[in-house]
């Protein structure tokens, strides 16, 4: 079953006095499977967003259909099992936590005692509860991402989408929301993030779309798409003398020169072997060898590179 | 009944919302001060004090709520989107006019409390200074929260499509002409001016007449105020918000949150 789904969703913005037409989607097609988790990846304005509010709702297609739970994006129903995160901070600032996430829940006509009950579990699992009634003007940025996410699972959401969830945040504040999103799968929640962090969707997402220039370029299982094959391997050393740094050098893709420490990344992985080899002859320390799959980064180049032939 | 209740949250929000402002406080402070300053001017009148009292009253209780009901009419709806608050909002199974709605009563619950609290002020000048309690009195301010919502309710609609700058200007300018309109229509009707009559008669009928709705001065000289013309007045101003509040959810079911 598909959690989301859309077909040739297209949006045409109309920008300026003369009211020219700005295409911010064009025939997005997306399959989102339900339990999964799935990375929506592009860089900043290349229409992550704009798709995000079409599903959600605040951003009404110039043309295709978009579907959540089955039910079209259109539908106010199609929201009543989905919990939103949108990107940046932006809640009723004057509400603590506690109001905050009780004003939501009342929105989703949770019963009043039900809702008593799943706030402080939720405030736990964010970690806001020495914070629960402090008003949220009052919060730092990573509690109010915080206290925006469990805005999104307030209503216990089959689908999760978050908007740049990990945005702005500092690594442990980003680790902590990777954790959210990790247990959410487990309980079986379909999760659709949007990112331009490539780390961040290369370590938690069971399938991703690249979007560019509001297209999708590539989309897919991560496994499939990255595939196995080793393209690249990088090499870090010490103790090696001049000649051989020259002759690594020359041989490597990059060399980086770090104090006495010396980096080289080679294009293929038997380059990468027979340096090692020769380091271990001349009796150097080698302090690390990494082969290299393709990564995220990579296929978004890829798409760029693509992108700009065509 | 789903509606109702997404309704009454969204009105309760508002309502909490405005209540936690300071301008609010600020501007019953003030109204509370005009209220108690018709005592002085009263003093300094011979023989028309009670007069005096109810004129101050009345007109501080329908300007003060003017205020407001621009003031946070305008910014009730932009202010949402501005600050992107209407995301977690709308992306709820939330209907857009159900948003809207709930905006507008909550505000008009507000309104109700202020005048209420105005009222009371007024009441206890007249009690203060032994002054007659009219049943008049009761249909001008129930008459002035009518032209409040109404106001609310233009306010609303200018603000569900364009900013709240644009939204005051307009707003004010209608609240203006609305108590001109009859002015306008008699200076018309002498005018020799070709088509004007025509133009100032289609205004009187089409801009909200708010002079319908100004009992003030009969309430404040005593006059006799027939439940017809309350009847009408009321039924007017509240099919004309009805009219305003079903545009501004025509305009904003199509509106794109960017």
């Amino acid at each position: 079953m598909n959690a989301i789904r859309t077909r040739a969703l297209h949006k045409t913005f109309r920008t300026g006095f003369w009211m020219r037409p700005v295409e911010a989607v064009r025939d997005v097609d997306l399959e989102v499977k339900a339990g999964e988790i799935f990375g929506f990846i592009g860089p900043n304005g290349a229409g992550k967003t704009t798709t995000i509010k079409m599903l959600t709702g605040l951003v009404l297609p110039s043309s295709g259909e978009a579907w959540v739970n089955e039910i079209p994006a259109s539908d106010p129903e199609s929201r009543a099992g989905l919990g939103f995160l949108p990107e940046g901070t932006f809640f009723h600032d004057y509400l603590s936590a506690r109001e905050f996430l009780d004003f939501h829940g009342a929105l989703l006509r949770i019963p009043k005692q039900l809702r008593r009950e799943r706030i402080p579990k939720l405030l736990e699992r964010v970690g806001l509860s020495g914070a629960a009634d402090r008003q949220i003007r009052r919060y730092s940025k990573g509690m109010r991402q915080r206290a925006g996410l469990a805005q999104a699972l307030i209503g216990d959401p089959q689908i999760v989408i978050l908007d740049e969830p990990m945005s702005g945040l500092d690594p442990l504040g980003r680790k902590e929301v990777r954790d959210v999103i990790l247990s959410l799968r487990d309980e079986g929640k379909t999760v659709f993030f949007s990112s331009h962090i490539l780390e961040d969707a290369e370590v938690i997402c069971d399938q991703v779309a690249i979007i560019l220039s509001g297209k999708i370029v590539k989309q897919g299982y991560l496994d499939e798409l990255l595939g196995q094959e080793l393209v690249g391997s990088e090499l870090v050393v010490e103790g090696i003398s001049e000649s051989l740094h020259e002759e690594l050098g020359r041989q490597a893709r990059r060399a980086v020169v770090q104090g006495n420490r010396f980096m080289f990344e080679f294009a293929g992985e038997s380059d990468g072997e027979k340096a090692l080899d020769r380091v271990r002859e001349s009796g150097g320390r080698i302090r690390s060898y990494v082969p290299k799959r393709k990564s995220l980064e990579d296929l978004l180049l890829e798409g760029l590179e693509q992108e700009k032939r065509s | 009944m789903n509606s109702l209740s997404r309704i009454g949250v969204l009105a309760w929000n508002t309502y909490r919302e405005a209540v936690r402002d300071k301008l609010l406080y600020n501007l019953l402070m003030f109204a509370g001060l005009m209220i108690a300053s018709s005592i002085l001017l009263a003093q300094m009148q011979i023989g028309k004090d009670e007069r005096i009292y109810r004129d101050v009253g009345l007109g501080a209780i329908a300007f003060f709520g003017v205020l407001i009901a621009i003031f946070v009419g305008i910014n009730l709806v932009y202010r949402e989107i501005s600050t992107k608050t209407v995301y977690t909002m709308l992306s709820k199974p939330v209907r857009r006019w159900e948003f809207l709605v709930g905006k507008y009563l909550g505000l008009l619950t507000l309104l109700a409390v202020e005048v209420g609290i105005m009222t009371i002020c007024f009441l206890g000048v007249l009690v203060w200074k032994g002054s007659d309690f009219s049943i008049g009195l009761v249909w001008a301010i129930a008459m002035i929260y009518l032209e409040l919502a109404l106001v609310t309710a233009i306010a609303m609609f200018f603000s569900s499509f364009t900013s709240p700058y644009l939204a005051g200007m307009f707003t004010v300018a209608l609240w203006i002409t609305g108590h001109l309109l009859a002015d306008l229509r008699a200076f018309g009707k002498n005018s020799d001016i070709p088509g004007l009559k025509e133009l100032l008669e289609a205004l009187y009928w089409t801009l909200p007449n708010l002079t319908r709705l100004d009992f003030k001065a009969d309430a404040s000289a005593g006059n006799p105020i027939e439940l017809a013309r309350v009847a009408m007045a009321a039924a007017y101003s509240l099919l004309y918000s009805l009219g305003l509040m079903v545009s501004a959810v025509l305009l904003f079911q199509r509106r794109d949150f960017r």
